[in-house]
This record gives structure tokens, sequence and C-alpha cells, in this order.
């Protein structure tokens, strides 16, 4: 019997067995007077890795809606900034513009989820009956719409400026900047590795054979006696929470909030991460969203060397993403780690 | 302002869009994609406009017809570049492609020309129709009740102009009918023995140039930056969704729609609060989505 055995057999036990971990110690971090020291050089790497675990959470909600059940969902910023938005309008204090209601965070959170919720349930109740690209139009459309409006009513939202003075619980009791980052990124790991235990059981289940039905065929699976139309409702409504739960944390993490953080890019950094894992697969789309951003940790190390300005560097940098997308779609449509049979695509 | 003012913003507004909106509509309905990185396209027809008109120079309509063959050029060679490979595999990758485009175009155009807003300089490029009153002087005073500007008149006469040639294209030309024929049923215009890759060709290079005219107009209205397209994108989406996707005359319906309801909306909203009326656009696409998705003359888009 060896150690491997031990282990649990589940992808989802071990996320959860995982996630556990990472909180306590991230928790016992923040908590006692430990000093972790970050050497300057690798600031950048804890920044990015939080970032890629905040998205994490939004490319397994987002995973959950098009990998199984086939909603292409291409608003979802809009969730997370729907989340991250209430998290700062309900708790920050003493902001500069927009509301600031300094409430307890931990309200913040819960009302950040069922906010996201309530507006995926909304745009889902509207839209989710539109064909595939259609569908996708309507939610990138709705996911404009809020962005205009975040900048456009200063008196609430703030503005361009945003919203400061949102509380940051972890950074207040850890103390140093080193040890908040690591604190951070330990916690937000584990709230990652939940999500995936949580997302992984649920796809596990039957209930995640139906939401693959609905993605097969969904005809057949209304034939056989179930209400796809509930079942796309939950599934893009699950995704929009997880995603409004992102934000309230990612708001937690930065302290402020602009439009600037939720822009379309952001949408395209997670598809383009769940398109190049492979759809369907949990810890594909992880793996996939992990080469973007990884990708985007070495263009801030090659920015220094590179003989162009940061802007034209972040043109480039863009268009690269931009071919990726266009590359994956064209020569591995099912992504490097996806089954194409399980999606049927046609390569 | 009065409200007429307003309505004459709409109707020029609505020109542009329905230009674009057209061709946006055509890929729509003949190669069966909503083609994202459209917007780029009318970028690139209003920098290649410029660079005639400014760079060369070379009087304004020659400039103009400059940058539809550009524009249709680029069409062309983008489509069998990226679009043509992943014909077969349907809407989304389609879709997803174009947005990956639209990043790409977006960036190379912000790569080469930078970020700051150009002008089309309308001084020196005043009108060269001999025989027609000097439009170029500034605000015509018309009926005593609201300004109209030359550029103003030239981009609706413009829109007519398109209207009436894809009118006769489409109803008097072998390749407008086979359009025609491919958008309702396509293995039925095959069968018919219609060549439906040339015509997917045709459509392209056809939208590519439509594209290349509404971005000179476009620019010649307001500027040329990396931006000029992408900020018309769901506007033109809008449209040729509002007027049934894949019809032509619906999408020129939509346009005007969409384009009166901005400029009212720009009258009616306290001047706080203009930012938001780029927002109406969309609010009219979502709303059409939900109400009548089959838009005003358009086939269906909802799968039960």
């Amino acid at each position: 019997m060896s150690v491997r055995d031990s282990l649990p057999a589940h992808d989802s036990d071990t996320a959860l067995v995982l996630s556990v971990v990472a909180v306590v110690l991230g928790l016992a971090i923040a908590f006692t007077p430990v000093t972790a020291t970050i050497p300057g050089d690798l600031y950048v790497f804890f920044e990015v890795g939080i970032l890629f675990v905040v998205y994490g959470i939004l490319v397994l909600g987002l995973d959950l809606q098009y990998g199984h059940t086939g909603l292409v969902n291409f608003g979802h910023v809009v969730f997370f900034a729907a989340g991250a938005y209430t998290m700062a309008m309900l708790s920050a204090v003493d902001s500069f513009e927009g509301i600031a209601l300094g409430y307890p965070w931990p309200l913040g959170v819960v009302a950040a989820v069922l906010v996201a919720g309530l507006l995926g349930a909304f745009v889902g109740a509207t839209s989710l009956r539109l064909r595939g690209d259609f569908l996708a139009i309507a939610t990138l459309a709705t996911a404009e719409i809020f962005h205009t409006l975040f900048i456009n009513f200063t008196d609430v939202f703030g503005g361009t400026t945003g919203i400061f003075g949102i509380p940051t619980p972890l950074g207040d009791v850890a103390g140093t900047r080193d040890a908040t980052l690591v604190a951070t990124l330990l916690v937000f790991g584990g709230l990652t590795a939940l999500t995936f235990a949580i997302v992984a059981r649920l796809t596990e289940a039957p209930y995640g054979r139906v939401l693959r039905a609905i993605r097969a065929d969904e005809l057949v699976t209304r034939a056989v006696g179930k209400s796809t139309f509930r079942y796309k409702m939950e599934s893009f409504v699950y995704g929009a929470a997880l995603a409004g739960f992102a934000g309230a944390i990612f708001a937690m993490y930065n302290g402020a909030i602009s439009p600037d953080f939720f822009e379309l890019q952001v949408t395209v950094t997670i598809w383009i991460g769940m398109l190049l894992g492979g759809a369907s697969n949990h810890r594909a789309v992880l793996g996939g969203l992990g080469i973007i951003m990884g990708l985007r940790l070495f263009s801030r190390f090659a920015q220094g060397s590179a003989p162009v300005t940061a802007g034209e560097f972040a043109s480039i940098r863009l268009i690269v993403v931009g071919l990726i997308l266009i590359l994956v779609i064209r020569y591995r449509p099912a992504g490097i780690w996806g089954d194409e049979r399980e999606l049927e695509v046609d390569s | 302002m009065g409200l007429a003012q307003n309505l004459i913003f709409g109707l020029v507004t609505g020109s542009y869009i329905a230009i674009a909106a057209i061709g946006f509509t055509l890929i729509y309905g003949i190669v069966n994609m909503i083609n994202f990185a459209y917007g780029e396209y009318l970028t690139i027809g209003a920098f290649i406009g410029l660079l005639s008109a400014g760079a060369l120079p070379l009087p304004l309509p020659v400039s103009v017809v400059v940058a539809m063959v550009g524009g249709g050029i680029a069409s062309i060679l983008l489509a069998k570049l990226f679009f043509t490979p992943i014909n077969h595999t349907g809407p989304i990758p389609m879709l997803l492609t174009s947005i990956g485009l639209g990043l790409v175009l977006r960036n190379a155009i912000r790569l080469v020309a930078g970020r700051s807003a150009r002008y089309y300089d309308t001084e020196t490029t005043t009108w060269q129709f001999r025989n027609v009153p000097d439009l170029s002087v500034g605000p015509v005073d018309l009926l005593g009740g609201f300004f109209v500007t030359s550029q103003q008149l030239i981009v609706v006469g413009c829109a007519l102009g398109v209207f009436l040639v894809l009118h006769t294209v489409l109803t008097r030309t072998d390749v407008g009918i086979a359009m025609r024929a491919m958008s309702d049923d396509e293995a039925l215009a095959r069968v018919r023995g219609i060549d439906t890759q040339l015509i997917r060709n045709s459509v392209w290079v056809l939208a590519g140039m439509l594209a290349g005219l509404s971005g000179v107009l476009l620019g010649i209205q307001t500027n040329v930056s990396v931006t000029t397209g992408f900020s018309q994108i769901l506007q033109i989406l809008s449209a040729a969704i509002l007027g049934g996707a894949g019809s032509p005359y619906g999408a020129i319906a939509g346009a005007y729609i969409i384009g009166v309801a901005l400029a009212l909306s720009t009258a009616f909203l306290p001047s706080s609060m203009t930012g938001i009326s780029s927002a109406i656009a969309f609010a009219i696409l979502v709303v059409v989505l939900l109400v009548k998705p089959s838009g005003i003359a358009g086939a269906e888009v909802r799968e039960a």
C-alpha cells in the first residue's frame, strides 16, 4: 500500500483536502507573527498568482456554463464586476466617489454572491432560449451596458475613478505587505480549490450528466423528460454566482475597484484559458488559464529587455493572445487536454 | 438645439451605421457567422482613406474609392486566412475566431498608428464636384430652423447611393440573386448550380468595401483612431439584429432606428448622462433579442 492509494479517489475530494490545507496555512501565516519575505523579483509571481486563482474561480464557473451545458456566455466579466461592485458599495468606507455604506465585509461577500446570482437569473431568464451565437451577443451586450453604467453613474459606482476604501481583512491581520501576499495567495488558492471541489462534485454526479446531455443534444434530453431550461438556468446562475464570489474577494484584495478591471479583456482571457486547456475538463481549463497567465508573467519579464515602449509591448502581447485564440480554435478545437469525442468537435 | 437638429444627427448616424450594417448582415446571411471583427474593417477603411487623402494626397472622392477597394481586399484576404478554413465548424468557433481576429487587428493598428486621433482635413479636401455649390464653407442654414453641414449631406447622400446600388445588385444581377438564394437556403442554392464559394467570396469583398466606405464617412464626421470601428460594432450589430439578421433591407431600417434613438437620447438625457447614450443601442439590441429575436424581417434565431 503506497501513499498514492491513501489519497482520495475523486478529483473533488483531492481538491477539498488541498483547499483546507491551503486556507489553514494561509490564515496561519496571516494571524501569526511569522514574517514572510519575498525577494523583490518575485513580487510579480505573487501578484499574477493571485489574479490567476481569482480568474480560476471565473473559469470554473464559465466551464460549468459552456464546457458542460453548452451556454455561450460572452459577458462573464459582468458577473465578476457585479460581485466586486456589490462588495465595494456595501462595505467600503470613505470612498472618494460612489456609494460606500461601510457595512461589515462578510455581509458584502454574501450580497455579492446573491446579486451576481440574481443578475445571472435575470440574464438567463431573458436570453437562454436564444441560439448560441445570439446568446453570446446578448451577454456581451449586457456586459457592455453595465460597463457604460459603471463609468457614467459617478454618484453610484464612482465613475472612472471607481470605489476606494474597501476593507482588506487579510491585509489588516497580516500586517506586512509580503505576509499579505503569501497569505492571500494561499487563502484565495484554497477558495479556488474549494470551488473546484464543488464544481467537480456537481459534474461527477448524475446532474452533470444531464448538463452534458443538454450540450450534446438538447432536443433528445428534453424528449427523455428533463426540463432543459431549468437545468440551463441553474448552470448559468451557479456560474454567475461563482463569478460574483470571485469579484467580492478580488475587491477585498485590491481595496479599490474601477471599471478598468472589468473590461472585455477579462472575458477574452477566461475564454482563451478555457478553450486552450480543453472545455468540460476542470483541470484542463485551469491549466489553460495557467498558460495564458504564465504568458502575462513571462511578458512582464521580457518587457524590460524588449526594445519597445510599454504601450507597444502591451499591443504585441494582445496580438499574441488573439492569435492563440484563433490558432487553438483552428488546430486544437478540443483544447490541449480536452476530449474531442466529449465535445463533439470536428477537427 | 431643437428636435429637428437631433433628427438630422440621427439620420447621419443612421446612414453610416446602415452602410456598415448591410455588409455585416450579408456576412451573417451568406457565411452564417457573426463577424465581431467587422468594426476593425471600418477602422482599416478609415485609415486607408486618411492615408490616401492626407499623405498622397488624392482628392477625397478618389480616396473614398481607394478606401473601399482597400477594405474589400483586406476583407477577402482576412476571410481566406482565418474564416474559410473553419467554415464547416459552425457559428460559435467562427464567432470566437472573429473576436480573436478583432483583438489582433485592433492592436496591430495601434502598434502602427498609435493611440492619438487623426482628422480628415476637410479644408484641403474640399469637394471637387463641378456644378455643385461649394458646401464646404460650413453649416448650411436650412429652412431657418436647423443646420446641415456639407459632411452630413455627403454621408446621407452616399448612403442613399449605396441603397440604390445594393437594391439593383440584389434584384438585377446574377451574383445578387444568387446571394439572396444562398441566404434563404444554401443547400438548395448549391443543388441549383450556384457556385457557393464564389458567392461567399463576393460577399466578403462587398462587405469589406461597405466597411471601407462607412469607415471613411465616420472618419469625416468625427475622427480616425484605433477605436473608430470598434466603438461602432455593437451599434452595427444592433442594427443588423433589429432588422432581422441576414436581411439587408432590415439592416437599413434597423440602422436608422438606432441612429435616431441615439440622437434623441442625447436630447432628452441630462448632459451629465450623455455618456450612456452608447448603451442605448445595446439596450435596444437586448430588448429586440428578447421580444422579437427574428427582428423586423429576418430568420429565426431561437433554438426552441
